[in-house]
Formats: structure tokens, C-alpha cells, sequence
């Protein structure tokens, strides 16, 4: 049975410019999945006028050039990619996984010893409960493609810090809330950062710019300083499938 | 290439375009000119493509020497425009010789004027734009030396006349005015507001230093919002008023990080946009409350008038058989993937 429920989700406009389609359903995990399959479907279409999606949690931008395209007519497409998915599929058949090597704690990692006393842990747990999860990829955020991931299970979500970082550099681990995230490229910050991988994740040079994908997995593994320096620039690549 | 421009004096000075359209899917803001209509019109009165690179000048003084006979023309936030120590006007095509020094000073009223070359300029592309994007680290800062070459040059256009002006396009020149009235309609979470929201319309607000590309900031009377729960981030749209904790508003421009999480009490239009993206610090703004479909209305009105204002151009230059570049023009104003590689 296909077709997403016209009860599921909220279509509204946002400004002149954008609808946002949010999910009702009750089901964050279906409402996260159809909020990117009608990104995906809308880029598949390629119409002109239809700039492109941000999907997330449980919402969706969709943006659009008003010089082409009416808002009347956008909505009629969303509406026709909701008629097309099946709520119930996964959104990726065959999600990769991401090794992130972390060196944890001392410079790279300022803020693991106040996320261990804030989370009232210390601070192996924090590392041992950040490394658990098999992560999934939500959705692509600033800066430059972060991957968003659902939190480590800490007893008690983790405050933004009180007064941003004007700049903390790529490559750094981070949690807020129950979120976690890695940083590609250097920009302002709020959260508490815990470590840093070697590893480059934004490559200009193709596309897209991350290796990564809403739906794909991503565990983080601790190392040393001798192998964060011996991996310091490669690029973050896809596990191998064994066949 | 054969031949271009040297840059003689530049303080803020960027190679931008229409904006990089398939950067928000990827986590990368749109970015690209702060006002569109003053660059679209840059490009169209010199038979560019609309999405061409061309130069944003912000607030200061920016000069340059022409390495090949050149037509240029000049729109945006007014400036004095002197060619080899005579004056030229703004809003219609020049022609400049090789070898002549052009010299834009005193900004008198808005923030930004652009500068757009027949033929444009060889520059890099990310997604299909050369829009400067501070996060990645890619674009083109103008500084003095620097060298930009342009793909097409063409022969002096020269009326042998007083050296007057050549053209009566009939441009229509926006209001580069001390006070600001700024379009919105009702943002998605207006209603977490409850009635503080009518504080918006009745308030005047005086735009801080802290304002930039990624978004501008203004003090005054703050609209409270009624709920205090917490929410997941999500994708904004540019011209997003959001009210984040602190004492000022903050309105999105086109240099936004693509996802948030504070409620969007309110959205400018796009053609408002171009109005914040001409406003400087200090000055003050209200907003006006509009409907979706009457900014729909002004935009396609909008729309007309530049495509009017192209064909004018057009005949123009088939007149004076000047090479034109429509056959690059993608009316989408924003390459699409499957075209981008060819552009």
C-alpha cells in the first residue's frame, strides 16, 4: 500500500518563497523517512522552478523561484509525492557505515570533562556511551553538511554551552541535547565539543560534498595521538560490504 | 583569454552570482548577491546571462584598469563612477577602452553595487556558482593587483557625439532611501507568538553592526514568543525573522545556515530582501505585513519588467552588432545539475 495518509503531514507556506511539509503521524521514525523521500522524489523530478528540499527531523523545505513556479503548483507537487511513497519503506535499501576515528578529551576535545561532570558520568562513560550506537544519519545541517545523528545515551540531555565559540575548526565531535554531530569545516559553535576526528569529511571537489547520506550509518571509534597523526587528512570513506 | 581587469584598489570587494541553488540540499547556504535586481540588471544591460559572475562592491571605494576594451556597466547602491577623470553614469552600459582606469567612490546610500563585464569573468564554480561561501572556504575576495579575465571582450562602443551616453534604456532605478520599509507575510510558527507578534508591524527597528550576508541584526521593541519549548532544527528559508535569545532580532539573508532551531515569526519577500540587502547599520527598518499571493504578484510584476527590459537591450546590440551571450541564458537564473558542467 502506498501513499502517505493527507492526515500525516502539515503543508504550509513559508513565506513567498518555501513550503514547509511537516509529520503529524505520531511515528518520528515514519514522519523522518517520508520528510526525505519527498526531497528526494521533488530532485528526481528536476522541474523547472523547484530549487531544492532541506529535509530534517520531521519537517521539509521546500524551495522554490516564485518567477517560475506558483506556490499552488509546488503544493500540487508535494501532493503527488506523498500519493507515490510508501510510508512504511526503508528510506535507504542498503545504508553504508562510517568508521569516525576520535581522538577524545585535551585539545581537540575541550569540553569532555564538563559534559562527564554536567551528565553526572565520568569521563570513560561519556566515551564508552559515544562509541555504543550504530548512529544514523538524519539529515544534512550547517555547517557544510554536518551529519546528524540522535544522541549517546546520557542519563540527562547535554546544555548548549552558555556563550558560543566565535570558530571551532573541522573535525570536531560534538554533542547538544540529544544530538551528536561532526563538524567538515570550521564555523561558530555552541555545542560541547569531546573530540576530533583526523579525518576530512568536505571535499569540494566532488558531489556531493560529503561522503555521507541521510539513512547511512556512523560509529565512532577512540585513538591515540600516534594514530590521529598518522590519519590526519584522509578522507572518510564507506566501510567495506563483505560480499 | 584575452584580457581582462586589474584590480587597483578593492577593501570589500567579492566575484559573485545569482547564488548557489544546490547548495541548501547539501548544507551549504544559497549565498550570491544581496541584491538581486541590481545584479540581474547589471548582467542584462551588458548581454550577460542573469546567473554570470560579476563584481559586489560593499560600502568602500573599488577601482580597476581595463587590459582589453571592455563594456561595463555599474548598478546597485550609488557611487561616483569616473572613467579616466570623467564621469559615467550608473545603470546603463559603458564602454570603457584598454588601458583606462575606472574609480567607483563615495557610496553616498546603500551597501552594495555591482559591476558586471560583457563577456563576464573566468572564475571557479561550486555547484555551479561562483557565490562566495565563507564556511567552505571557496570564492574570489577582490584585492588590489588581482587579475580577472573575461571570457568575451568586444570593440569600444563609441559615440562620436561628446562621448555622451549611448543608451536610454529606461532602467528602473530602486530607492536607495534612509528608511526601509520591509515586506513580510506571516511566518509558519507566527503563531507561537500569540498577539506579541503584532509588535513586528508596530515597531521601528535600527540595524546593528553585528549584520552581515548570513543575516541582519536590529535592535528595538522585541516581539516575546508565548511558548518556551524547545525545537528540533529545521530548514529556514532565507528572509526568516526569528527572535534567538538576546536582545535583537535577527532577519536571514541569503548567506543563512540552511537549518535552525528558534520559530520563524515572519518571512521577507524576496523583492524585500533585495531592499536589507542594500540597508547599512544604523539605519532604521519597520515591516509592512503582506499575503503570499500579492508578493507572488510583485515578483511575476517583477519579472515582466526585466524581461522587457532584456529585449530592449537586445535590440539594442543587434543594432550595434554586438555579440551577444542569450545563448547561455538559462531563465531559471539558477543552473540546474544536468546543465551546470556545460556552463
Amino acid at each position: 500500500m502506498t501513499g502517505v495518509d493527507r492526515s500525516d503531514v502539515l503543508i504550509a507556506a513559508c513565506g513567498p518563497a518555501a513550503v514547509r511539509v511537516g509529520g503529524v503521524s505520531g511515528d518520528r521514525e515514519q514522519d523522518w523517512r517520508v520528510m526525505h523521500q519527498i526531497a528526494r522524489r521533488l530532485a528526481a523530478r528536476g522541474e523547472l522552478g523547484l530549487t531544492g528540499s532541506i529535509p530534517t527531523y520531521e519537517a521539509v523545505l521546500v524551495e522554490f523561484d516564485p518567477m517560475l513556479i506558483t506556490i499552488g503548483a509546488v503544493m500540487e507537487r508535494i501532493q503527488d509525492a506523498l500519493d507515490a511513497i510508501d510510508p512504511d519503506a526503508p528510506l535507504t535499501a542498503e545504508p553504508r557505515t562510517f568508521v569516525v576515528p576520535v581522538l577524545y578529551g585535551g585539545d581537540g576535545g575541550p569540553d569532555l570533562d564538563d559534559v562527564a561532570s554536567l551528565t553526572g558520568l565520568d569521563r570513560e562513560e561519556v566515551i564508552r556511551l559515544h562509541q555504543e550506537p550504530e548512529y544514523i544519519v538524519r539529515c544534512l545541517g550547517s555547517p557544510g553538511g554536518s551529519p546528524m545523528l540522535d544522541g549517546p545515551a546520557f542519563p540527562v540531555p547535554v546544555p548548549r554551552l552558555s556563550s558560543p565559540r566565535a570558530s571551532v575548526p573541522a573535525g570536531v565531535v560534538s554533542v547538544a541535547g540529544r544530538q551528536a554531530t561532526i563538524a567538515p569545516a570550521s564555523a561558530p559553535g555552541g555545542w560541547c565539543v569531546i573530540g576530533r576526528t583526523p579525518l576530512t569529511l568536505l571535499d569540494l571537489s566532488r558531489e556531493p560534498l560529503v561522503p555521507y547520506a541521510p539513512g547511512d550509518r556512523i560509529r565512532f571509534t577512540r585513538i591515540d595521538e600516534a594514530e590521529y597523526t598518522r590519519l590526519e587528512g584522509r578522507a572518510l570513506v564507506a566501510e567495506e560490504v563483505a560480499a | 583569454m584575452s584580457g581582462g581587469i586589474r584590480v587597483d584598489t578593492a577593501s570589500m570587494a567579492v566575484v559573485t552570482d545569482l547564488g548557489r541553488t544546490r547548495g541548501p540540499a547539501q548544507g551549504l547556504p544559497v549565498n550570491g548577491a544581496l541584491d538581486q535586481y541590481s545584479a540581474r540588471i547589471a548582467n542584462i544591460l551588458v548581454a550577460n546571462p542573469e546567473q554570470a559572475p560579476l563584481i559586489e562592491v560593499i560600502a568602500f571605494d573599488f577601482a580597476f584598469t581595463a587590459q582589453a576594451d571592455l563594456l561595463v556597466s555599474v548598478t546597485g547602491a550609488p557611487m561616483t563612477v569616473d572613467v579616466d577623470g570623467v564621469a559615467r553614469s550608473m545603470w546603463e552600459p559603458v564602454s570603457i577602452g584598454a588601458g583606462q582606469r575606472v574609480a567607483l567612490s563615495a557610496m553616498t546610500e546603500g551597501l552594495r553595487t555591482y559591476i558586471a563585464v560583457h563577456g563576464s569573468f573566468d572564475v571557479p564554480l561550486l555547484l555551479g556558482s561562483c557565490a562566495p561561501d565563507t564556511v567552505a572556504g571557496f570564492g574570489v575576495v577582490l584585492t588590489a593587483g588581482w587579475r580577472l579575465d573575461v571570457r568575451t571582450p568586444v570593440a569600444p562602443i563609441v559615440n562620436p557625439y561628446f562621448d555622451m551616453s549611448l543608451f536610454n534604456l529606461d532602467v528602473l532605478i530602486p530607492y536607495f532611501g534612509d528608511d526601509a520599509v520591509i515586506d513580510v507575510t506571516d511566518g509558519p510558527d507566527a503563531g507561537q507568538f500569540r498577539g506579541a507578534g503584532a509588535r513586528l508591524f508596530e515597531a521601528t527597528y535600527t540595524v546593528t553592526a553585528k549584520s552581515n550576508h548570513i543575516g541582519l541584526r536590529m535592535a528595538g521593541d522585541l516581539p516575546v514568543r508565548s511558548s518556551s519549548e524547545e525545537m528540533i532544527s529545521r530548514g529556514v528559508p532565507i528572509g526568516a525573522v526569528e527572535v534567538p535569545p538576546g536582545d535583537e532580532l535577527l532577519v536571514l539573508h541569503r548567506g543563512r545556515g540552511v537549518t535552525a532551531g528558534y520559530p520563524v515569526l515572519a518571512v521577507v519577500t524576496p523583492l524585500a530582501l533585495d531592499d536589507l540587502g542594500q540597508v547599512r547599520p544604523g539605519q532604521q527598518v519597520r515591516f509592512r505585513r503582506t499575503t503570499v499571493e500579492r508578493a507572488e504578484e510583485n515578483v511575476r510584476a517583477w519579472r515582466a519588467r526585466l524581461d522587457r527590459l532584456r529585449q530592449r537591450v537586445d535590440t539594442v546590440y543587434a543594432c550595434l552588432g554586438v555579440d551577444r551571450h542569450l545563448e547561455l541564458w538559462d531563465p531559471t537564473g539558477s543552473p540546474r545539475p544536468s546543465r551546470a558542467s556545460a556552463a
